[in-house]
């Protein structure tokens, strides 16, 4: 079973089929950006992206990622240079970090979409990721200051 | 005579090794003392002091490398409020550099100065504001005198800059700390007593310098407990019994050893244990799933029977605070406060290797201290047993309690592996303890002046303090001198200056294990005392904020409150008129010695409250990273705000109904007020209590400003409009 992982095809074993991605880039992989919150979709920590969806790796069997594009939080950087979005949460961090993965994929996805969204997409897109450290009004500035990065309009 | 912590220390350090030529590593010596831990935790959390203290010998704390660089070794857990990184600005004020110069490492059990307090009550920059800088003086003193020898001059000439040594008059001859290590022959000489910047010459200290963890957080490079890894490593699931205190009858592995991946299924009924060690945790998961195992005993309690059990009845329990005599009383409220989760993200986790000779344990913990001592009650003192704190993804209270790190250490031994144990998020929400239940019942009178002459406060509250921790160490410390939870006293008092106040408090023994929770009791203290503050003031027809102003007194801490409140009077607008269809609702509280006043404006629609605005006023001494400290409030008020509108955990037939976030929801993004306003009051304090201090005021604001809209007095969490 092959996965294209930010954008290198890896060899995974058969019997990982059935495994829910998460732990399969948690564990297998030993990726640290990959991060259990709930187990059942609620939390969106352990957002991924598949094919150009913001995906709960959680929801989700290793074998259904098999042909598609997956991107996690370590295939965002181009070298040292951090995607936007991390750029954005670097400069203006949350709290404890552990939900941050989940929010920055899922404004990746986001910003995909719509380059220059209104403070009401944000808000939409950006609700379903908890935070429980109450870092919310931080993800809402990051998102829209990731925008303006990306559209070189710092 | 009672040895002082620094007595203790100097006489029990292990004498370390310096960098005598040959290594040429400054290394860091190891001093741990379990025993000492407890008393010190118990009494920090009972009386809220931190205490400026810990030791000052630059050997406990840092290490120099020539090939790495300084690296300081921080005692305190990481779990998001930026410890490490006010650490690093705080020695880096000392040490000349920029603290992203720094490595940053936490001491474990055997490297470094660890944990003595743990990472608990607001304390941990209040308390090492003192030793961190002092010793970060004089390991620059230390490396300045060397400095002077290997240059051939004379000390007075040796300037210290950006991590290197030169003499006045020749500063193109910089030597770097780390050559100066590596160049020193013979011993060291720790000096104690160099002295410190005044505030007016901090150059780091109050600025806001980035955070030193998060650059590997934002690729994910960074290892939470989660993500502990050892050579060879399992995957454990632990069965948790279906009621409260229900214990394991019987036990079979039914399929369970023959399952794919399994390897090892321990049940000990004698021990009440039963789990399975797998090569996955969904192997793990399946096969705990298919033991046949059978309970006894345990709690029928139901949420009915919980709330009977919490109530407080005027002026019964036990006498806390008797000043003056309580007459005539005519005005009477009673509030309720829910059990709650502490719902920190990543779930409880340890990875644990037990050997013949070592155990060694990676756990997400808020005190190294509690589980060191949870292996040694376990396996005794025979082995060396060193436990690393990883970084922990939010804890609120949770992380500390031993549970996991025992898990993974008990399937370790039976497998010959290391095991790694995560809870599951519905583990969590059903097997953990939680913020203790509480109710109070107030009573009051107000002169025609606007004065409190009279007030009579009875609370009557799950355990706080004690749930938390093994019986077996505890118990010891409750029996000398604490018959009374040390936790129930945080945000327990009024602030305001009355002639006649008692207080009443009454520990339930309730069959649900309650505890830790961020703040103790002062959330749910400070929302029924601040909203019958706010009912006294409404009674007499008076201004709310004005009414608080005219009752505190002149002491030093009525002046702050003051000052807080008349910063947030200024920054609420609250003189001003509401926005159409808002109202406003003030409160204040004091704890960890840091002085909070909020003003929250709310809108109702279709019954539900929406928090469109809140204004925050802190006095906390001085303010080490502003920007870090306003993330700190902010992340307050969104828990504080979860816990008033959302937030409850029901029990029935001695179980948690609530199983994840789909029924125990916590507040969302489009829920949270965009505008969130923090401002510190400036002070000549040192820095006092941040990660607590701003949930207190939280439910008592929105239920008065609630009442200020609707004429609805709520008191019981969370608040819900009647139709």
């Amino acid at each position: 079973m092959q996965l294209n992982l930010n954008g290198k095809n890896i060899e995974i074993a058969e019997d990982l089929r059935d495994e829910p991605l998460i732990w399969t880039l948690h564990d297998r992989l030993q990726l640290n950006g990959s991060r259990y919150g709930c187990g059942a979709g609620w939390c969106g920590s352990c957002t991924v992206i598949l094919d150009g969806k913001a995906t709960r790796s959680c929801q989700t069997k290793t074998s259904q990622a098999v042909g598609k594009s997956l991107i996690t939080l370590e295939g965002l950087a181009n070298g040292d240079k951090l995607h936007p979005v991390q750029q954005a949460f670097l400069e203006n961090p949350l709290q404890c970090c552990y939900c941050m993965t989940g929010h920055i994929m899922t404004a990746v996805v986001l910003l995909e979409n719509t380059a220059n969204p209104s403070s009401v997409q944000i808000d939409a897109a950006m609700d379903a990721n908890l935070c429980r450290c109450g870092g919310y009004n931080n993800i809402r500035q990051n998102v829209a200051r990731a925008s303006e990065i990306a559209r070189g309009a710092t | 005579m009672k040895p002082t912590a620094e007595m203790r220390w100097k006489t029990t350090r292990r004498r370390l090794l310096i960098g005598a030529g040959s290594l040429g590593v400054l290394g860091v010596g190891g001093y741990f003392g379990f025993k000492a831990a407890i008393p010190t935790l118990v009494d920090q959390i009972a009386t809220e002091s931190g205490g400026g203290s810990g030791p000052t010998q630059p050997l406990f704390w840092f290490a120099i490398d020539p090939k790495t660089g300084i690296t300081l070794y921080v005692p305190k857990g990481e779990m998001g409020q930026a410890v490490q990184s006010v650490m690093a600005q705080l020695a880096a004020e000392e040490l000349e550099l920029e603290p992203m110069q720094l490595q940053i490492a936490f001491a474990n059990s055997s490297q470094g100065f660890a944990d003595l307090h743990g990472t608990f009550a607001s304390s941990s920059t209040t308390s090492l504001y003192q030793p961190v800088r002092q010793a970060a003086a004089n390991l620059r003193e230390m490396l300045r005198s060397e400095a002077a020898t290997q240059l051939g001059v004379p000390l007075s000439e040796v300037i210290v800059s950006r991590g290197t040594c030169f003499a006045r008059t020749k500063p193109n001859k910089k030597l770097a700390f780390s050559q100066i290590v590596a160049a020193k022959k013979g011993e060291w000489v720790e000096p104690t007593t160099a002295t410190l910047k005044s505030r007016q010459q901090f150059i780091t200290i109050g600025k806001n310098t980035p955070r030193v963890d998060v650059p590997a957080k934002i690729i994910g490079e960074a290892q939470y407990g989660i993500q502990a890894r050892a050579a060879g490593m399992l995957y454990g699931a632990v069965a948790r019994a279906p009621r409260f205190g229900a214990t394991l009858r019987s036990g079979n592995a039914g399929q369970a050893e023959t399952m794919p991946g399994v390897k090892k299924v321990v049940i000990d009924v004698a021990n009440n244990f039963a789990g399975v060690v797998a090569d996955t945790r969904t192997r793990a998961k399946n096969a705990l799933a298919k033991l046949q195992l059978e309970y006894t005993g345990g709690s029928n309690i139901g949420q009915t029977e919980l709330e009977s059990l919490v109530t407080a009845r005027a002026g019964q329990g036990t006498v806390v605070r008797n000043i003056g005599n309580i007459g005539e009383l005519n005005l009477e409220a009673a509030y309720r406060t829910p059990l709650a989760a502490h719902a920190h993200l990543e779930p409880l986790t340890a990875l644990v290797s037990v050997t013949s000779n070592l155990i060694e344990a990676w756990v997400s913990t808020q005190s190294v201290a509690l589980e060191t001592a949870a292996l040694e009650q376990q396996f005794g003192t025979n082995r060396k047993i060193i436990v690393y704190g990883m970084q922990m993804g939010g804890s609120f209270g949770r992380k500390g309690n031993q549970t996991a790190v025992l898990e993974a250490a008990m399937l370790s031994q039976a497998v010959g592996a290391p095991v790694h144990i995560a809870w599951t998020r519905e583990e969590e929400m059903q097997h953990s303890f939680y913020r203790q239940p509480s109710h109070t019942v107030l009573r009051g009178n107000v002169d025609s002046n606007g004065k409190i002459i009279s007030l009579e406060h009875t609370v009557a509250s799950g355990d706080i303090l004690t749930g938390s921790f093994d019986p077996a160490i505890i118990s010891p410390i409750l029996a000398v001198g604490y018959q009374i939870d040390p936790g129930i006293f945080t945000g327990l008092f009024s602030p305001y200056a009355m002639t006649n106040y008692r207080v009443h408090t009454r520990l339930v023994e309730l069959p649900i294990p309650t505890g830790l929770w961020r703040g103790l009791g002062l959330f749910p203290h400070v929302f029924a005392l601040e909203s019958f503050t706010d009912e006294l003031a409404h009674q007499t027809k008076q201004d709310p904020l004005e009414f608080r102003l005219n009752n505190l007194g002149a002491d030093l801490q009525a002046r702050r409150l003051k000052a807080v409140l008349e910063a947030v009077k200024i920054k609420s607008d609250w003189t001003t008129p509401n926005p159409r269809n808002t109202a406003r609702g003030v409160a204040c509280s004091f704890s960890s010695n840091t002085a909070v006043a909020m003003v929250v404006e709310v809108q109702v629609q279709n019954q539900i409250i929406t928090v469109t605005r809140v204004s925050i006023a802190i006095d906390c001494g001085l303010v080490v990273n502003p920007n870090g400290a306003a993330l700190q409030a902010k992340g307050s008020v969104v828990m504080g705000l979860s816990s008033t509108l959302i937030e409850k955990i029901v029990v029935e037939n001695g179980a948690v109904q609530q199983k994840n976030f789909d029924d125990y929801p916590l507040l969302r993004l489009k829920q949270t007020p965009p505008r969130i306003d923090v401002h510190f009051v400036e002070s000549d304090l040192d820095p006092q209590g941040m990660g607590e201090p701003v949930i207190g005021p939280v439910g008592a604001a929105v239920a008065n400003a609630v009442f200020a809209l609707t004429g609805q007095r709520l008191r019981e969490l969370p608040l819900k409009l009647e139709s």
